[in-house]
């Protein structure tokens, strides 16, 4: 019996990792996309990394 | 958007909801009630469903950043649709409250977002709602129709001057294509006419997704007619086609490079307006 196909939720991340060493996100949501960003920041397609809050405690 | 078209917001709203009633806003032509819940092609009633929204840099350059906003459900089943769940049944997703959009629409103005990006699924399906949201907002807010162009006339009388720019989607470059990957037997025509009626009231950049094998029968008839009939238009190639899971007709592998730049070459040669 055919299994019913997954349906990706806001959140859930879904990456394919080619031959070549392509990686590939599909359908990214805004924390995959911040991913991606993150890991390839030079990249003007991706949003910019955000910059951690330094802590301003003692 | 347009200021008299921003003012027709509303009138445009009530012919759109009326429309609804026996639905032909598309070439489906289901003539169900949508305004009574009734479903047909596409499977939505008269709410409006926003599946996701996020900013986003990977629209053409001169889009970005764009705050996609996302609407199930579509008139094109697309064998290699990427978002194919909420498109396939877009009713389990729960109807939208249109404050919570227009938030989301503020807040990512501040956040830097240049362009309101409406897209899916397919915008036209829900012209109804989105036209009411349009009326709801500031008339400087940039709009882009982000469209299958699969659509009827009426979609484009109701939606000129609420957009600023038709990102316009041609996938196919004949029927036959078509009918196997996107379930529509007449799509080559009717995606021509709307970019056609777009270029009258908007910017249009035409957004063609390089489909893997369909070079000679897709991309290029798609780039020549271009060249030929559409010539004010901007022309975006997209070399990143990701093959689905599991398909019967789409093409299960990716873009080779010599497939894309076979068809960058003859954009150019075409003389083109190429943006990236």
């Amino acid at each position: 019996m055919r299994k019913k196909r997954y349906k990706r939720k806001c959140g859930d991340f879904e990456v394919r990792v080619l031959a070549d060493g392509r990686v590939v996100m599909l359908a990214p949501d805004e924390e995959l996309l911040q991913v991606a960003g993150t890991l390839d920041p030079d990249n003007e397609l991706l949003p910019p990394v955000k910059e951690k809050k330094k802590n301003a405690g003692k | 958007m347009n200021p008299v078209a921003h003012k027709e917001a509303g009138s445009r709203a009530e012919i759109a909801r009326e429309a609804l009633r026996e639905c032909r806003l598309c070439p489906r032509h289901c003539g169900v009630d949508r305004t009574a819940g009734d479903t047909g092609y596409c499977r939505l009633d008269a709410g409006l469903r926003v599946y996701r929204e996020v900013l986003y840099w990977g629209e053409e350059k001169e889009l970005n950043p764009s705050h996609q906003v996302y609407f199930a459900g579509c008139n094109l089943r697309c064998e290699f649709c990427a978002v194919g769940e909420w498109n396939e049944e877009p009713q389990e997703e729960p109807k939208s409250d249109i404050e919570e959009i227009i938030n989301a629409i503020e807040r990512r103005k501040k956040e830097g977002a240049r362009y309101l990006n409406l897209l899916g699924g397919e915008p036209a399906v829900n012209v109804c709602g989105i036209i009411e949201l349009l009326g709801r907002l500031d008339v400087t807010t940039k709009v882009v129709w982000n469209s299958n162009m699969y659509y009827n006339t009426i979609v484009d009388e109701l939606m000129a001057g609420l957009m600023d720019v038709c990102l316009a989607d041609f996938k196919c470059g004949n029927n036959v294509c078509a009918s196997r990957l996107l379930d529509s037997a007449d799509y080559v025509e009717v995606v021509k006419e709307n970019i056609l009626r777009a270029t009258r009231h908007s910017d249009v950049i035409v957004r063609c997704l390089v489909l893997p094998g369909h070079i000679d029968c897709c991309a290029v008839p798609i780039l020549e007619w271009l060249a030929e009939e559409a010539g004010g238009a901007k022309v975006s190639l997209r070399g990143n086609y990701v093959p689905p899971a599991e398909s019967k007709e789409a093409p299960l592998g990716y873009l080779s490079p010599s497939e894309f730049e076979k068809t960058q070459n003859l954009a150019k040669k075409l003389g083109l307006n190429l943006i990236q």
